[in-house]
């Protein structure tokens, strides 16, 4: 660092873990993510303490923690962080690197519903309701959870029984480009 | 009426509108008939990736995106019209984002094989019907009004949260789905709960969580004296109604409150067939008496 500061920002950033345009380093712990994050009453790390995390370079723990998992993706916390990181997209981003490095997620059904969806998406472009949450309970072992209200949801009209038509082109053009 | 053709809006239906929640698109339909707004749908639309694409894969988030848009954009389109607050926001999102970093826009056009040149405007239904449509011409058409109504009008997460995109109504408290609801004759609450996080697809994946917060958005909305809630987000719909007797239950709360898709409510108030408005789809009788009293 210069005797006037310069260069500061940039071995901070060397040291926090490089979250895709966000810079943990610009936050102050103030905790507006968290005292407005409706999920926090059941986080294991609350949304400051992540990014907190994150500006120690300790993204192992930040990984393993339910906490991003458990994030609905409200964007409160995102909106509101008055040094502008966006808390939502590291969560995103946090997720995505706890799946590609194998982390286990302590919620399996979350991350069962997320991949689940994408394989229906990926089929035709559209995604086929019905289908994506019968296929739902039987990955998650339970065939007949909500199997009731997914009648009379039937029976009002709420389901389609037949697929939607595909998006033309779109399972080529996924194929190539996510070879799913 | 202003021609929306000169100005080339095409309309983004979505898999909910197409599945669980086609009643807001056939009462949408219904309502921009009688406001002789003409609105083509987007031909060859795919899915926005809704709650899951983001959440793994932000590449695939703006891959899924950019296509719908770079297929606006080729049809010819300058906006996209879009009811179903999930879309929205992805497409919104996504958009700005690839505005705002045009390298971005050209490593995603590289690796997908579009060609999206930036050109195409995200619009918000709630947007379009208070500023575009207006609320005078929205009044205008009123044969019913709603004049004994009291309404808490939810607008959930994503019809304002982008993070650092304008957005086209406040942030925290907005006002653009109170101003249509009171343009038909409604009184509109004040109440707490308008943007706070249903629980999205929590509702499937951790039932109780989402259960809780459904419950906090009906009991602050009854406090204040709601006959129904308002929603223009097919996710809020479905987590505020379909399992609401058991949750009321679990909760203690005694009495049902029926959830509508606004332009339902428009439908309603401008004299249009409850059936053709789908209001028998919902798991929450809704009922309008003749002076316009829900319930």
């Amino acid at each position: 660092m210069g005797p006037d500061g310069t260069g500061q920002e940039e071995i901070l950033r060397g040291r926090a873990a490089v979250v895709d345009g966000e810079n943990p380093c610009l936050c102050y712990q103030c905790a507006k993510c968290s005292t407005g994050c409706p999920l926090s009453s059941e986080m294991d790390l609350l949304p400051h303490q992540i990014i907190h995390l994150l500006s120690l370079d300790m993204e192992e723990r930040a990984l393993k923690s339910k906490t991003i998992w458990l994030c609905a993706s409200c964007y409160t916390c995102a909106v509101r962080c008055p040094n502008d990181i966006d808390i939502t997209s590291v969560m995103d981003e946090l997720r995505g690197k706890a799946l590609s490095q194998g982390v286990p997620c302590p919620f399996p059904e979350i991350l069962t519903f997320h991949k689940n969806f994408m394989r229906d998406l990926m089929r035709r472009g559209r995604v086929h309701e019905l289908r994506m949450m019968g296929e739902y309970n039987l990955r998650t072992g339970h065939p007949f959870h909500d199997a009731l209200l997914g009648l009379r949801m039937f029976l009002k009209g709420r389901l389609r029984p037949l697929p939607p038509r595909a998006a033309k082109g779109f399972k080529r053009w996924a194929r190539r480009l996510w070879k799913s | 009426m202003e021609v929306l053709s000169e100005r080339r809006v095409a309309l983004f239906p979505g898999c909910s509108l197409e599945g669980t929640s086609s009643e807001f698109l056939a009462s949408l339909l219904e309502v921009f008939r009688v406001l002789d707004i003409q609105c083509p749908a987007l031909d060859n639309w795919s899915c926005c990736g809704a709650t899951s694409a983001h959440a793994l894969d932000h590449e695939m988030h703006l891959a899924l995106n950019a296509r719908n848009l770079a297929a606006a954009e080729e049809q010819g389109y300058s906006e996209l019209l879009v009811p179903c607050a999930a879309c929205y926001h992805r497409l919104a999102s996504a958009a700005f984002e690839l505005r705002d970093k045009p390298a971005r826009l050209a490593e995603v056009n590289a690796k997908t094989g579009l060609d999206y040149r930036g050109g195409v405007a995200v619009r918000n239904v709630l947007d379009f019907l208070a500023n575009d449509t207006g609320t005078e011409m929205i009044a205008a058409r009123v044969k019913t009004p709603l004049a004994h109504l009291n309404a808490a009008c939810y607008y959930g997460c994503l019809n304002t949260r982008i993070p650092r995109m304008p957005a086209f109504d406040d942030v925290d408290y907005p006002m653009s789905m109170d101003l249509v609801v009171q343009a038909l004759g409604a009184k509109t609450l004040d109440w707490s709960y308008k943007t706070e996080c249903c629980g999205a697809s929590l509702f499937i994946t951790k039932e109780e969580t989402s259960a809780r917060l459904v419950a906090q958005v009906l009991q602050d909305a009854l406090a204040r004296g709601a006959d129904c809630i308002v929603v223009s987000c097919p996710m809020c719909h479905n987590n505020l109604d379909t399992k609401q007797a058991a949750i009321r239950e679990a909760f203690g709360i005694a009495k049902p409150v029926p959830i509508l898709f606004v332009t339902q409510l428009i439908g309603l108030a401008f004299g249009l067939d409850a059936g053709r408005l789908g209001l028998a789809k919902h798991f929450v009788p809704v009922a309008l008496s003749a002076t316009g009293k829900a319930c």
